[in-house]
């Protein structure tokens, strides 16, 4: 990841949402991106040119475009169509975005576009946050990395954000997936939390 | 065999499909994937198949097909009749607040130029004030004062398209509640399809969230009703029976959106029965 000083950037094509430019890169801001934030209120994962991504709950594309800028291709996928309008257009400018107007929760629509990739990435505000991700973990290769972003307010409005937290870890885990790191991503987003697993052989 | 977007494969062979970013979507769409023995799409099989040269090629050609797909996608989403009426029912209710904010405080700058004017004992309706207001005002008082004499008409106009649209677009839950509620109802449940798919204690509490989510968390009693109290019969129902009312409502427009949605056409029989039990219930003072 690039780093100047304390502030992530990411260089690309600038401009997409009127970000701000610090030594002509893009600032990538923890506030606005739950990805940015995980890499300020923990490790994350390092982001190479060779992956290939698998993006669950596009939106906007804000996110999108900076991943989009360090990786090989960026498979975005997104459901609701006001959104999507914004996506196109960022793929239109960016080679390595791939949009796909589909439900995260129904993998087999978008299986025959997307390929095998090294980190699946997870952004939806839906219940079945955990089993959608285990869905879509046939896309994952073996030692591939989920990241999970989990909206704990969207999974149960009426349990508190830690027992949430725990539920979904042990619903990951009992899928045999590898729990690397789990971080609160306060004070950027509230009651919001990030899982990172490993897909282990086998 | 594995199908993919460029073509099937199977046992190492492929099959390439021919045609162009339209006829690939439509064939995207009418393959059915099972998750259960999915393999994931490896892109050099495309080389292998001749659908393009390298990776380059093979990125830059399924994000044509892709791009294609979701304007398509986005279309046939937009050009449902619902689509547009939820936009119009929306702003129709943005304007009232817009109405009543600028409203407000057009007034309290009136009030500044003339002390001695005030609303207490003299039940003037609005229309009547701000057409005052227009008329006695210089400047930008006045002419803020007309801007919301123009809102006003445009919001009766809108209203009236919304009322005609909703009639049109779900005719069975406007007869039953009206299209200016039945369209609140949709607005507030995302879309038409949505709206058929809630069950009918979901309609009951549509538009009270702050109340349904009280509940949920602390020990506040459960909302009777949400956007339905807008109706008569649920307002001028006795108190006793006001939740039954709204109860019982609320699952007869359940049933009209369903029709709404799958049928499309007014089903009058079931408007009359539904009519009937509604009012039976309203009249009856057993909760």
């Amino acid at each position: 990841m690039i780093w100047i000083g304390d502030v992530l950037v990411s260089q690309g094509e600038g401009g997409v949402y009127n970000e701000r430019i610090l030594g002509g890169a893009r600032v990538w801001d923890p506030y606005r991106s739950k990805l940015s934030a995980l890499y300020h209120a923990g490790t994350g994962i390092e982001l190479t040119r060779s992956m290939r991504v698998l993006y669950l709950g596009a939106a906007n594309g804000t996110t999108v475009s900076h991943v989009a800028d360090y990786v090989d291709v960026v498979y975005a996928v997104e459901f609701a169509p006001r959104p999507m309008q914004d996506l196109l257009e960022i793929s239109r400018r960016r080679r390595n975005v791939i949009p796909i107007m589909a439900d995260a929760s129904r993998p087999e629509q978008y299986a025959p576009l997307v390929e095998a990739v090294d980190l699946l990435y997870q952004d939806v505000a839906q219940p079945e946050q955990a089993r959608i991700a285990l869905q879509n973990c046939s896309f994952l290769k073996t030692g591939g990395i989920l990241v999970l972003m989990l909206k704990t307010r969207s999974v149960d409005v009426r349990k508190e954000p830690a027992e949430v937290f725990k539920d979904t870890l042990d619903i990951l885990q009992s899928d045999g997936l590898i729990v690397r790191e789990s971080v609160w991503l306060a004070p950027f987003h509230h009651d919001h939390a990030a899982i990172v697993c490993i897909k282990p052989a086998g | 065999m594995q199908s993919y977007w460029f073509g099937d494969v199977k046992d190492g062979s492929c099959i390439l499909f021919i045609g162009d970013p339209n006829a690939i979507v439509d064939r995207v769409r009418s393959i059915s994937a099972s998750m259960d023995s999915f393999i994931p799409l490896d892109w050099e099989q495309a080389v292998l198949c001749g659908a393009c040269r390298d990776r380059t090629d093979y990125i830059g050609k399924l994000q044509a097909v892709c791009i294609t797909a979701a304007e398509r996608s986005i279309r046939e989403q937009y050009s449902r009749k619902d689509a547009e009426l939820l936009q119009m029912v929306r702003t129709l209710d943005e304007i009232d607040t817009v109405i009543n904010l600028l409203s407000e405080r057009a007034v309290e700058w009136y009030l500044v130029r003339h002390p001695a004017f005030s609303r207490k004992y003299r039940r003037i309706p609005a229309p009547v004030i701000i057409r005052t207001m227009r008329e006695k005002s210089k400047g930008a008082l006045g002419r803020v004062a007309g801007e919301i004499g123009q809102l006003s008409e445009t919001r009766t106009s809108l209203a009236k398209e919304v009322s005609a649209r909703a009639n049109e677009v779900m005719p069975n839950t406007s007869a039953l509640i009206g299209g200016l509620v039945a369209a609140r109802l949709l607005s507030q449940a995302g879309g038409l399809l949505l709206l058929s798919r809630l069950p009918g204690s979901a309609i009951q509490v549509l538009g009270a969230r702050t109340a349904l989510f009280a509940h949920l968390k602390t020990r506040s009693p459960c909302p009777k009703h949400g956007i339905i109290f807008q109706h008569r019969r649920v307002h001028n129902a006795p108190r006793n029976v006001r939740g039954k009312v709204a109860r019982v409502l609320a699952g007869k427009i359940a049933i009209a959106a369903r029709l709404d949605y799958f049928r499309g056409m007014k089903a009058q029989d079931f408007l009359d029965a539904a009519q009937e039990r509604i009012d039976s219930v309203a009249k009856s003072d057993e909760p």
